[in-house]
């Protein structure tokens, strides 16, 4: 948590009716711009927070595709890394920030649309239409 | 008293040891997630959304010896993705109870009548099946017709052969105490052990989710369920947590009491938020910012939570750790909890519409505020 995160006070939490939930950023095909250290920064943090995977174009020019699972950041890019999975390997993996130069948002978003209200509205639908045993599968892990 | 003496004697002498030992972090459940795939695809989940390559990948059993031997904590709870879509958790179930932890197994038991037979009951193996209220309810919230039907099944067939078995429940915003308190009395009908339950929290990871049950309302609703309870009901909790649902007591957050560990590593900060990973139980305890989370530390991410993996460990060492809390928890065992007000609760009209079955509703009423 960052310190101009809002705060909460413990009166304020402990009134709360609803909580606001999480408003999901849409994220899938986004190539950040990364004129500086802060933006690289922010893209990362954002990579970590997405259900897909993100595309690394490094310095070197390798590209790497990337399943990003954790940030740790220190003062300096080069004392910064994010570690990934990437789907050809079972190991993990990590990367220097300082090495990255392009980052792509390039895998489906796995968190996207899927609301619960969007169920409720199918739901409603097929059964209005008579459907018998109405259901949402996994997806194929292909 | 749905806790067996012997996991009781377990996790008390644990708990006495480590304060003895001056121990002031110390995990009492690790929450062990060996895949995240599932067989189920319920809408707003916040466990399963990766992408097919992190879904294939799994633990192995070394790896999860390797977790438990390093953190040392008394008992396991298995969750996921679906455990049983695991093709080695008879291994990883039997080197556990090898290593005598008592273990939860959470399924949502689609497959579990016919892996049993894999399985030997043990004291030191649930079965904590999935079940989120009646037959509509529970199969509307996980986004399948028939699925309790099947779990109810599996249930049946696990308490015939000796198991021991639990429900576990997830509360959100239109719950129907009622319903719920209606539910308590069939699960108990199917033999079960005890149940489990807890509030929904907002995982801000997952698909987009509007609304979640705040405190206030939390408390509300658990003291509408859990007052002037019924004989037969049994719950496999502290029972000093669930005053905490009602509002009775008040504890701090300590994520470090049940940490989660899965194919990322050790998840930092606690099972439900996801702000990177530790290699080691070691790391995660010297390294991540723990006053940073809980409700105390006005973090919003936290500003929801009342949900056992971070409330249900101070709640135990309260109960252990002390003569007063241990007491406390005697009381709450025997305890029926009445009160005229949490009836009058239950009087007021249901949620509306499909949220009589679901999860977010419209609660257009105004209720009472219980007291905190």
């Amino acid at each position: 948590m960052t310190a101009e995160v809002l705060k909460y006070t413990l009166e304020q939490v402990e009134a709360l009716e609803l909580a606001p939930g999480a408003e999901h950023e849409q994220l899938e095909g986004w190539v950040p711009t990364l004129a500086n250290e802060d933006d690289l920064r922010i893209a990362l943090g954002k990579a970590l927070d997405y259900r897909g995977d993100v595309t690394l174009t490094l310095k070197s020019g390798e590209r790497i595709e990337a399943f990003i699972f954790n940030c740790q950041t220190g003062p300096a890019l080069a004392d910064s890394y994010v570690q990934y999975f990437t789907p050809s390997a079972p190991e993990k993996r990590k990367v220097s920030y300082a090495e990255i130069a392009r980052m792509e948002f390039s895998g489906k978003d796995r968190a996207a649309g899927k609301h619960w209200e969007d169920w409720v509205k199918a739901y409603n639908e097929k059964k209005a239409a008579g459907e018998k045993n109405i259901a949402l599968v996994p997806e194929a892990l292909e | 008293m749905a806790v067996p003496i012997s996991q009781m004697w377990t996790v008390s002498t644990y708990v006495l040891k480590k304060k003895l030992a001056g121990n002031k972090q110390y995990p009492l459940v690790l929450m062990l997630e060996p895949l995240f795939r599932c067989n189920l695809a319920c809408a707003g989940c916040g466990k399963v959304q990766y992408p097919p390559h992190i879904l294939k990948k799994q633990l192995t059993p070394a790896e999860c010896f390797a977790a438990i031997d390093e953190c040392g904590a008394p008992m396991v709870s298995i969750p996921g993705g679906e455990p049983l879509l695991h093709p080695q958790i008879v291994e990883i179930v039997n080197g556990l109870i090898a290593r005598k932890k008592y273990i939860y197994l959470c399924t949502n038991a689609l497959e579990l009548k016919r892996r049993l037979p894999e399985f030997t009951p043990s004291k030191y193996l649930t079965f904590s099946v999935h079940l989120d209220g009646q037959r509509d309810h529970h199969d509307f919230s996980v986004c399948r017709e028939g699925g309790y039907d099947i779990a109810v099944e599996g249930i049946k067939e696990a308490v015939k052969r000796g198991f021991r078995v639990t429900t576990n429940a997830t509360f959100f915003d239109g719950t129907d105490p009622n319903s719920v308190r209606a539910f308590f009395d069939e699960v108990m009908g199917m033999g079960v052990e005890g149940i489990v339950l807890s509030p929904g929290y907002s995982y801000d990871k997952a698909p987009d989710q509007n609304r979640f049950l705040g405190r206030a309302r939390v408390r509300r609703l658990f003291r509408a369920i859990l007052s002037n309870r019924k004989p037969t009901w049994k719950f496999n909790m502290s029972p000093l947590f669930l005053e905490f649902l009602m509002g009775d007591r008040s504890y701090e957050c300590i994520p470090w009491g049940m940490p989660a560990y899965s194919i990322f590593g050790w998840q930092r900060p606690c099972y439900l938020l996801q702000e990177g990973y530790a290699d080691s139980y070691k790391e995660l305890l010297e390294t991540t910012k723990w006053a940073e989370y809980g409700a105390a530390s006005g973090n919003p991410k936290c500003a929801n939570c009342m949900v056992s993996c971070g409330y249900e460990a101070p709640a135990v060492i309260d109960g252990f750790g002390s003569l007063k809390g241990f007491f406390g928890m005697v009381r709450g065992t025997f305890s029926k909890y009445r009160d005229q007000h949490a009836l009058n609760l239950l009087n007021e009209p249901a949620p509306h519409g499909p949220a009589t079955l679901v999860q977010i509703a419209e609660t257009a009423h105004s209720l009472e505020e219980t007291n905190a």
